[in-house]
């Protein structure tokens, strides 16, 4: 009796060792598994047409990774910090395939950020699907997510979402004004992100019961748009939804003003032509009252993104522009997939296939991530696209924009009808 | 007499050297995409500028519409993909007669009316955005919307999942681009583009019919820039206005004059050394200082215009003939 206890001490022993070499060991194999950094990419176009938003974008991103590391890294993994690796994807289909394949095969990122273009975001997710490097897109056109690509996830609200949003904020506004609103023109550049824009608006017309008497696509360089105008003010349009960029939104806001024909509202959607820092400059007491829809909420009351807009405001001169915020939270999205790579996937947290599966199983509804995206819910569908994205809209009040759209979420009450309307 | 052949033997070994290399180096780079790309992208390049210099290198007209010709090709080959599953194998081809249809009907007008220098270059520069507004404003085939073509592992779409099988393409297309240039080059045609490229109204005056001449150049030239436009295409996977690019047709012939107008090869060479620079600035510094690389890039160019205004292909020239001027004078002293 006595000798068998003695025998099942030291089989228990022998176990505990074998099981304790076991787990040592494979710790140890782990910990040899994992860099010492993880290396996260940004792609961004830093030169050309959109060389402002890429920049914006950057500077997000940037902020992004140096907060995560002050914040002890990736926490489920031991606390690796990132490190960022930016390349210039400038504005042709070529640039971009080149800086994709050129970052992806000298630094080989888990991740990339960016390429804010469409046409360039669906030339590089080529490369980053095939490569099965997770591409965070912050290109909103609606068919970047219709490809079928397997490593795309895209956090921001899509165009079509933009678009319907600001008709159903003017609709709300004019609600809350006790103003009838029947008659919309729509208007967009032609670029498929102003398509995208116009087809959401559009929709949200029309789901409305809005009647368009007024649409207008119209090349994004142009110089004349009286005809528009005078066109949009024939049709007696209540209000105008536009898709602009910055000189076009400067031209449109100028000419309604020379020629002295104004709806009751004209809202921006998508783009920010309208309250972009450099927009409101540009246009000086013109610019005010005009909305656009924003993909980042500057205004959003928490301690993640006061801290991303004070130190943004201190480097850049003026607000987190809506690149800079879709970035700044898609950065803190991307860390909180690795987060829960390391967590579910202990043994190989930054396979891509692993770390695929950690962003479709998000379901964030608090931290830092959430605290700087403009809804609190985080998840990912099928697509890649995060069916719980909403825009936010601000209209500039006193020269600055400001929050005005969900109405719950608002910094302050909203100029509407227009004060300068003349119809 | 026995030196000439002699001469003859070297160049002729020198290029299967080189052809030997070009085949070879995907092979060498191996599974760097990176890299393959980059070759691709340069001889691309190389292609456009080496077609360019059959019209602005030999005939002397400042053409600044290549990008006209490629769109006009990716659009042809790319729609005929899209809407009825047309091979690119034979859209490309049917791009370039489009190309060259095209550059046809522009060129009898512009010839006839005598458009010449900076009128023929600003109404080439003009062609592109004409193109790039039809386009965007021609639903059915172009509009704002990107028009992807079908997906990777299909050799009947043109569609590789690597970028080697483009290589190839593109190294025959340059070829091709080379062979054609060397022809016209030793024919009568060539003589009477050099004559009117040095001097039009002399060629004239020597009987020359330039116009026909001219027009010859064109449309060979768009041709095979059109075709060049179906590969393209299939290499970017879709097709948009945005393919109708006034920069990159500046470009091209950046490459050309740089290159040295009329050499040959100057034009590949300087596709070579110029696109090769660029990416290297771009790739190193071009994340970390936005836009210092196009400086620097600029400034490499501006030094290269002022110190070998004929080209960079003549610092080749000159170093070739003093080595073999030096060995035929070593072997005439030997004998």
């Amino acid at each position: 009796m006595c000798r068998k206890k003695i025998n099942l001490g030291l089989m228990t022993r022998f176990s505990l060792v074998v099981l304790a070499s076991f787990l040592i060991f494979s710790f140890t194999v782990v910990a040899e598994t994992l860099p010492e950094k993880i290396v996260v990419g940004c792609l961004e176009p830093l030169t050309g047409a959109h060389a402002v938003f890429g920049t914006e974008a950057k500077v997000g991103i940037e902020l992004a990774v140096q907060h995560i590391n002050q914040a002890g890294g990736i926490q489920s993994l031991g606390g690796i910090p990132l490190e960022l690796v930016t390349e210039d994807v400038g504005e042709t289909a070529m640039s971009a395939r080149l800086a994709t394949e050129s970052l992806i095969s000298k630094h080989h990122p888990v991740a990339v950020l960016g390429l804010y273009i469409s046409r360039l975001t669906t030339a590089a997710s080529e490369i980053t699907d095939r490569e099965k490097v997770i591409l965070v897109a912050d290109a909103l056109v609606d068919d970047v997510t219709e490809m079928g690509r397997q490593y795309l996830f895209r956090p921001a609200p899509k165009a079509s979402m933009q678009g319907r949003s600001a008709v159903e904020f003017v609709l709300g506004a004019a609600e809350k004004a006790g103003i009838s609103m029947e008659k919309v023109a729509i208007l967009n550049e032609d670029s498929s992100f102003g398509r995208s824009n116009a087809l959401g608006a559009v929709q949200g017309a029309l789901d409305n019961g809005l009647t368009i008497v007024y649409q207008k696509e119209y090349p994004y360089d142009i110089t004349d748009v009286s005809s528009i105008v005078h066109g949009i003010a024939a049709a007696e349009a209540d209000f105008v939804v536009h898709c602009p960029y910055f000189m076009d939104a400067i031209i449109f806001a100028k000419t309604f003003r020379e020629l002295g024909k104004i709806p009751k509202f004209i809202a921006g959607m998508g783009a920010c032509g309208y309250t972009d820092p450099e927009s409101i400059q540009a246009l000086g007491e013109i610019a005010e009252g005009y909305s656009n829809t924003y993909s980042y909420n500057p205004a959003k009351d928490t301690p993640q993104n006061r801290k991303f807009v004070e130190e943004y405001t201190a480097k850049v001169g003026h607000i987190p522009t809506e690149a800079a915020g879709m970035n700044y939270y898609g950065m803190w999205i991307l860390k909180e997939a690795l987060e829960l790579s390391g967590n579910l996937f202990p043994e190989d947290p930054l396979n891509p296939d692993n770390l695929r599966k950690a962003f479709l199983e998000l379901d964030l509804t608090s931290g830092p991530a959430v605290e700087v995206f403009p809804t609190d819910h985080v998840t990912f569908d099928g697509k890649g696209d995060n069916p719980y994205a909403r825009a936010t809209i601000l209209q500039v009040i006193n020269g600055e924009p400001k929050v005005v759209w969900p109405f719950e979420d608002a910094e302050t009450e909203c100029i509407f009808p227009r004060l300068d309307a003349t119809y | 007499m026995e030196q000439k052949k002699n001469n003859q033997v070297t160049k002729s070994l020198l290029w299967l050297l080189l052809l030997i290399i070009a085949v070879i180096i995907p092979w060498i780079l191996g599974s760097n995409q990176y890299s393959v790309l980059l070759v691709t992208t340069v001889l691309l390049y190389g292609v456009m500028a080496t077609l360019w210099n059959i019209i602005g290198g030999l005939a002397g007209q400042l053409d600044l519409g290549s990008f006209a010709y490629l769109g006009l090709g990716a659009f042809t080959s790319g729609t005929l993909l899209i809407r009825y599953n047309f091979t690119p194998w034979m859209g490309m081809i049917l791009g370039g007669l489009v190309a060259a249809g095209f550059a046809l009907l522009i060129g009898i007008p512009l010839f006839r009316f005598r458009i010449r220098e900076v009128w023929y270059a600003l109404t080439t520069c003009a062609l592109v955005e004409i193109l790039k507004v039809v386009f965007t404003m021609w639903e059915k085939v172009g509009g704002p919307v990107e028009r992807y073509l079908p997906h990777y592992g299909s050799l009947y779409h043109m569609r590789f999942s690597s970028y080697i099988p483009y290589y190839y393409l593109m190294l025959g297309l340059l070829l091709i681009a080379l062979g054609v240039n060397y022809r016209i080059n030793k024919t009568r045609l060539g003589y009477y583009l050099k004559a009117l490229g040095e001097d039009e109204i002399a060629a004239e005056v020597l009987g020359i019919d330039t116009r026909s001449c001219k027009l010859k150049a064109l449309v060979c030239y768009s041709f095979l820039i059109g075709v060049t436009g179906g590969i393209y295409a299939n290499m970017y996977g879709y097709i948009h206005p945005s393919f109708f690019d006034g920069q990159e047709s500046i470009k091209v012939a950046i490459l050309g004059i740089v290159g040295g107008r009329g050499i040959t090869y100057g034009p590949l060479l300087a596709a070579l050394l110029l696109v090769g620079i660029q990416e290297f600035l771009r790739a190193s510094i071009g994340g970390d200082v936005s836009g210092l690389y196009l400086v620097i890039y600029s400034v490499i160019l501006i030094v290269v215009v002022l110190f070998r205004p004929k080209g960079i292909a003549t610092i080749f020239q000159d170093v070739y003939q003093r080595v073999f001027s030096r060995r035929g004078v070593e072997k005439k002293n030997v004998q």
